[in-house]
């Protein structure tokens, strides 16, 4: 539908047909004369804003939620490097990360922006099967230096693809070199290593594993990489799908599991942030910490440096230690932008080398989807995560990437809190989980 | 307590002692979170990571320079003076005439008119969530108005929204306030020959003076505070209001509380001066309106 670009226009759509009749001309004169009379400064104005052009792409609009300083810089030097190249404009409307995420639903279904930001896995497939995400196949043609599983990470239940990918962090187990150097202790290769570590740690006066949780979200991540390590990828996505039962004796024994390793974990989690817990590794107060790469943002210069890591050790010899949570970011198309040549253009541009490589000298906190890129850039830190998840059997987005939104938010979050202020009653938390789940998915 | 040992003065009994206290107890308490945050605010957060939020030092500005740039508050602030100043002067206009109505004169339904608004008051606001977003998607407006070309997305739109919601309580006070000027007011008018206009604009109005600058520090403060509507009924993040700038503050895995607290502090500037401004009309307003006749 078109929609009117000036004033007059405007006025002249308020006639019904009715009355337009032969004279429809002239009326439309006459209004335009009275919005030329009202001021032609507006209708002047109207002329050069971005509003323009149906067919023959000029601009497109990006939604971003790359809030924070440091990539929404990035951003920018990405779009810019897509002006230079193609001669297209790029508006970016940056919309904090946190309000854009909660106001997704509103914003696919309102006036959204040609191109956005979004993730990987369940949360892409979502609305990808809502019809409310342009279909990418064509672009994915046009791409190259991309691994089987970001493209499998892109595709959404119908076979296409719907998403390109731009960076993404693993999780890991993250410590301080020069402590363990110090103390001796060496890196735990199965979970009979990892509690023995964790008994030696205790005995030196340290939190064995810093944990926080008071956000909801973080405990996620070790509940992700205990059932990754115990039932293995396939059964955990599954399970997130809703496909698989939360009373069953396997995820049973995920909990059983943690709740071994709780006395470990440092106390009272549920009142502190992560960023207080990654503190506390900071200080020397804590052996190490499972969580994403994004924990380096609480280190900086010498401190840093001094941070390492490993993958969370095999639990079950038969499932390994392969499998990790690596969510990725990246854009995803409107379900009808205002040129979808533009944005395709954008998107493949996005998806590029070139990209890429933008990406990497400007961001050290982030990893490259694209493996084409030049590297040469990485902190000791990148390249030791870019090799863990390159070498990864399976990359799993992250629990509330993986499953519903709401299920994630609504039931899961809860749960978790429950369980680690209670870890007795296992049996009784799965069931409830188990009932929420079912009224949730057949939703 | 040099005082009290002076002898001349009333002597000091313990419920006066135990009421000093208690009343300087509240006064901390309501005090201190505010001087903890501009305390916080002029910290740098290396500083306060390391030693911990007690104690003292890592004083620096360099909070208040950061947030200014990274939330973009000088475009912010604007987007919310748009969103405020009319939406205050409407809300006030369109009160003082169903208040003027309600009060000066005596229909059947005057009750049940007061109720409608005062009722509308009590509605939860996200219920009518859904059904507002869907109009405002639909509702059209001309690319000169707003260049969404819907009121979603626009600032016509978050001002009619705003009106709405905040007409109810202003009728309600208003009317309640009109009904205690004395009616003999409105006869001599009618004597001297003012039409209803007249005794609206120029009677009445230039009386409740007190009761608008009272309404309007409130008014300012809850729509400037407003934060649900325009971060449903916006997309587009540079047309936000300076409410959203606190959430730019706020990192994707990190969030610096010293950079939060100097952004905090900068929201709350308006509204401090908008209310020692018409502080001394808000204070005999809310007295004025309170005793009748």
């Amino acid at each position: 539908m078109s929609r009117p670009r000036s004033q007059a226009e405007y006025l002249a759509r308020l006639v019904p047909p009715s009355v337009a009749g032969l004279n429809r001309r002239s009326l439309l004169a006459g209004a335009a004369g009275a919005g030329a009379l009202l001021g032609t400064g507006l209708l002047a104005g109207c002329g050069d804003s971005d509003s323009g052009s149906g067919g023959d792409a000029k601009s497109v609009s990006v939604g971003s939620n790359q809030s924070d300083p440091k990539p929404k810089d990035v951003v920018a030097k990405v779009m810019d490097g897509f002006k230079t190249s193609s001669g297209v404009t790029v508006n970016i409307n940056t919309v904090d990360h946190n309000t854009f995420q909660e106001n997704i639903n509103n914003y696919l279904q309102g006036k959204p922006d040609d191109v956005f930001t979004w993730f990987a896995g369940y949360r892409m497939r979502f609305f990808a099967a809502k019809g409310l995400a342009g279909d990418l196949s064509d672009v994915w043609g046009k791409l190259d230096g991309y691994s089987d599983a970001f493209k499998k990470a892109s595709t959404g239940d119908d076979g296409k693809q719907y998403f390109v990918p731009a960076s993404y962090y693993p999780w890991a187990v993250f410590y301080r070199k020069s402590v363990w150097q110090q103390r001796g202790y060496e890196v735990p290769k199965t979970l009979d290593d990892l509690n023995t570590l964790g008994a030696q740690m205790k005995k030196d006066g340290l939190n064995p594993i810093a944990f926080a949780d008071k956000d909801g979200w973080p405990a996620m991540g070790t509940f992700d990489i205990l059932n990754l390590r115990i039932n293995g990828y396939q059964f955990h996505i599954d399970l997130m799908a809703g496909k698989e039962a939360w009373t069953s004796d396997k995820v049973k024994k995920v909990f059983d599991t943690w709740a071994g390793l709780l006395p470990l974990h440092q106390p009272d989690s549920l009142g502190r942030t992560w960023q207080e817990a990654a503190q506390s590794l900071q200080q020397k107060k804590s052996g190490m910490y499972l969580l994403g790469l994004f924990v380096g943002q609480q280190f900086s210069g010498a401190d840093l440096e001094d941070l390492d890591f490993f993958t969370f050790p095999e639990i079950d010899s038969t499932i390994g230690a392969k499998a990790l949570d690596a969510p990725i970011d990246g854009y995803m198309m409107a379900r009808k932008p205002k040129s979808k040549d533009a944005a395709q253009k954008l998107l493949t541009y996005l998806g590029s080398k070139e990209a890429a490589d933008i990406t990497v000298k400007n961001d050290p906190s982030t990893l490259v989807a694209n493996s084409g890129a030049d590297t040469g850039a990485y902190t000791a830190l990148q390249k030791k995560a870019a090799e863990l998840v390159g070498s990864a059997t399976e990359i799993a987005q992250f629990l509330d990437r993986d499953t519903r939104p709401d299920f994630a938010s609504t039931v899961m979050i809860p749960a978790l809190q429950q369980f680690i202020k209670d870890p007795k009653d296992i049996g009784g938390l799965l069931t409830s989980i188990e009932n929420q789940k079912k009224s949730i998915f057949t939703s | 307590m040099t005082a009290v040992s002076a002898g001349r003065r009333r002597p000091v009994r313990p419920a006066r002692v135990v009421l000093h206290l208690f009343l300087g107890t509240v006064a901390v308490g309501w005090l201190f979170p505010i001087l903890w945050a501009v305390l916080t605010s002029f910290r740098s957060y290396e500083y306060t990571a390391a030693n911990g939020y007690v104690s003292l030092g890592g004083w620096t500005v360099d909070n208040y320079v950061t947030a200014w740039r990274t939330a973009e508050f000088g475009k912010h602030f604007l987007n919310s003076a748009y969103i405020t100043v009319p939406a205050v002067l409407l809300t006030l206009f369109l009160a003082s005439c169903v208040a003027f109505v309600i009060a000066r004169f005596s229909w059947k339904l005057n009750i049940a008119l007061l109720g409608l608004f005062t009722a509308a008051n009590l509605l939860p606001q996200q219920a009518l969530l859904i059904p507002l977003f869907r109009m405002f998607t639909e509702i059209p407006l001309p690319a000169w108005m707003s260049d969404s070309e819907l009121l979603y997305d626009s600032y016509w739109g978050l001002i009619l929204v705003n009106v709405a919601f905040q007409c109810g309580f202003c009728v309600f006070v208003l009317s309640n306030y009109m009904k205690a000027l004395p009616h003999e007011l409105y006869e001599a008018a009618m004597v001297d020959g003012a039409n209803v206009w007249r005794q609206y604009w120029q009677v009445t109005m230039p009386l409740c003076r007190p009761a608008l600058a009272a309404l309007a520090t409130l008014e300012v403060t809850w729509i400037y505070n407003e934060f649900f509507w325009a971060t449903v009924l916006m997309r587009t993040g540079d047309k936000f209001p300076v409410t959203s700038s606190l959430n730019n503050l706020r990192g994707e895995f990190f969030t610096d509380n010293n950079l939060v607290s100097a952004g905090s502090v900068l929201v709350a500037i308006p509204t401090l001066v908008i209310f020692f401004l018409l502080q001394k009309q808000f204070v005999r307003g809310l007295t004025l309106g309170a005793s009748k006749g």
